[in-house]
């Protein structure tokens, strides 16, 4: 447990001078203007207030960005570990190899729960500024908390693309791609089945009736994910030859 | 425990091509091994196989008498350390927080750090980003990360490739001084086979992943011994001299080569030649170097 720990210290110590904090504010903007826009827009049939707003941001943020955003992160992590031949290193540390995995999955978590509330900031602020009254009610902070859930089963995989496959950008492509599949998947009613699905469930993204049926059931499913992709990824980690390309 | 380093038949097979070759190395403690080679003949891979980064195919591996295996791994790595392929940093990291990294999951005292710094001669730059650092400086980080802790086996991968001229005459004697220094036994591979006359004290010599020779390179230097050439004014004369002095030679254009013997010997027989009227004008004794030896080993001549 204390050598898991000196792990994550190293991970943070890594992840030093990114500047990646920048994007990960700056990018949600986006989606936050344009689902304010929208709300905005269509006053007329969104007249369930914070519930109207939240369809908006969320239709945009969970759809397209929060996945790519969580790759992008995950993409980072491993990357320091591709360039310059740092597999040798980080693979000869005397530590367990499930801790190099468990190591770098948790600033993957931090992130996935920070970018989800600056999420719940940008929901007040956009609030504020659309003129709605008071605050967002309990349940919609309950569908952002599960949406960090669904979140965290996306960093989990994303964790182990980035670290197979070398590439900086195609991870962060399978996200999106993840994530737009994700949501036929959800409307198929199979949503449960689909990792990046159940980010968008959680979080209840543009609908009014809840997705998540059964809260149980979305429960399993994310610690199902959970657990099938970290034992992949260390078992991966095991198994598996340490190339290091140029 | 006889040896620090012992594999037997060690093999690595990619899919159709066998890349290291039922090698058995023996690296005995407290000397510096010289793991030679020309590049792709399955150095790397040996070393990595050694570190647990790929696993074998077949054969097994004791480091300190211990299996390599899951169960002894971290405990192996705790006192090893190890230079792979080109040196491993964290370029937007400064050189002490790469450092910093190494020497806290290695579990060792912080201090260690300045101690390592101050080996390679990186205490003035330890507060700039690696990027910006040159390629030797690179490679002496590497060789610190691998020095801390002071681990009793050290394995470096052609440490000295990408150094200048004095970089590495510097390197190799860091590496030379080493197992007097801090008792560590060192395996240092490189293709180039005149660095390890001054580096190494055994030798291992690797060719198409097997390996064709092994043991003490004074002992490799005698096995294949050198020659003297005779270069004489009458040729015929100092043949039929050799003949009846039943030393053998075989000529070579206006030179007659004959092998290697001790000094007094060879002066006598240079003197007896002089005083039969052969007309000596030149006498070169050749030792074999080691790009010789290899070459007489494999019929190839190699990338110096």
């Amino acid at each position: 447990m204390n050598m898991l720990l000196t792990c994550v210290r190293m991970e943070w110590k890594k992840l030093r001078r990114s500047r990646l904090w920048l994007v990960m504010a700056a990018v949600p903007l986006l989606p936050a203007f344009m689902g304010t826009g929208n709300y905005l827009n269509n006053l007329g049939i969104l007249k369930s207030e914070w519930y109207s707003l939240w369809t908006q941001l969320s239709l945009f943020y969970a759809n397209f960005f929060y996945g790519p955003l969580i790759a992008l992160y995950c993409s980072y992590i491993w990357r320091v570990e591709h360039l310059n031949h740092n597999w040798n290193s980080l693979m000869t540390m005397p530590v367990p190899v499930r801790n190099v995995f468990l190591g770098k999955l948790f600033p993957a978590l931090v992130c996935t729960f920070l970018l989800q509330g600056w999420m719940g900031v940008l929901l007040i602020v956009c609030g504020k500024y659309a003129g709605l009254s008071g605050m967002p009610s309990a349940q919609i902070l309950l569908w952002l908390l599960r949406g960090t859930a669904g979140g965290m089963v996306i960093a989990s995989l994303q964790l182990l693309l980035s670290m197979v496959i070398r590439s900086f950008a195609a991870p962060i492509a399978l996200a999106l791609l993840g994530s737009v599949v994700g949501l036929f998947a959800s409307n198929a009613g199979c949503g449960l089945l689909w990792p990046y699905s159940l980010m968008l469930e959680g979080m209840n993204a543009n609908r009014s009736e809840d997705m998540v049926s059964s809260g149980a059931d979305f429960a399993a499913g994310v610690l199902c994910f959970l657990l099938l992709f970290v034992t992949m990824g260390v078992l991966i980690l095991k198994k598996r030859d340490v190339r290091t390309g140029g | 425990m006889n040896y620090v380093i012992e594999t037997d038949a060690l093999s690595k097979r990619y899919r159709d091509s066998e890349t290291v070759d039922r090698v058995s190395l023996r690296i005995r403690p407290g000397c510096v091994y010289g793991f030679l080679g020309p590049n792709g003949a399955g150095k790397s891979t040996t070393m990595k196989m050694l570190l647990g980064l790929v696993k074998p195919t077949g054969g097994r591996i004791l480091l300190f008498g211990k299996e390599m295996n899951g169960k002894n791994r971290l405990q192996l790595l705790k006192r090893t350390g190890s230079l792979i392929e080109s040196p491993s940093c964290y370029g937007h990291l400064t050189g002490r927080e790469n450092l910093e990294i190494v020497q806290t999951l290695k579990g060792i005292p912080e201090k260690e750090i300045d101690e390592a710094l101050d080996i390679v001669r990186l205490t003035g730059q330890q507060n700039k980003k690696v990027a910006e650092y040159s390629l030797g400086m690179k490679q002496r980080l590497g060789l610190a990360a691998a020095l801390l802790g002071r681990p009793a086996l050290l394995l470096l991968d052609e440490p000295t490739n990408g150094l200048d001229p004095a970089g590495i005459q510097e390197m190799r004697e860091l590496i030379s001084s080493l197992p007097e220094r801090f008792h560590m036994t060192v395996m240092v591979s490189s293709h180039l086979l005149s660095e390890m006359d001054q580096m190494a004290e055994d030798v291992g010599i690797i060719h198409h992943g097997r390996l064709i020779c092994q043991g003490s390179l004074k002992k490799l230097h005698e096995r294949f011994r050198g020659n003297v050439r005779l270069r004489t004014l009458h040729q015929a004369t100092a043949a039929r001299m050799l003949d009846e002095l039943a030393v053998s030679y075989r000529t070579e254009g206006t030179d007659l080569v004959l092998p290697e013997r001790p000094k007094e010997e060879l002066a006598g027989l240079v003197a007896a030649l002089a005083a039969g009227g052969a007309g000596i004008v030149g006498v070169e004794a050749k030792e074999k170097s080691l790009e010789d030896i290899f070459l007489s080993l494999t019929g190839k001549q190699v990338s110096l």
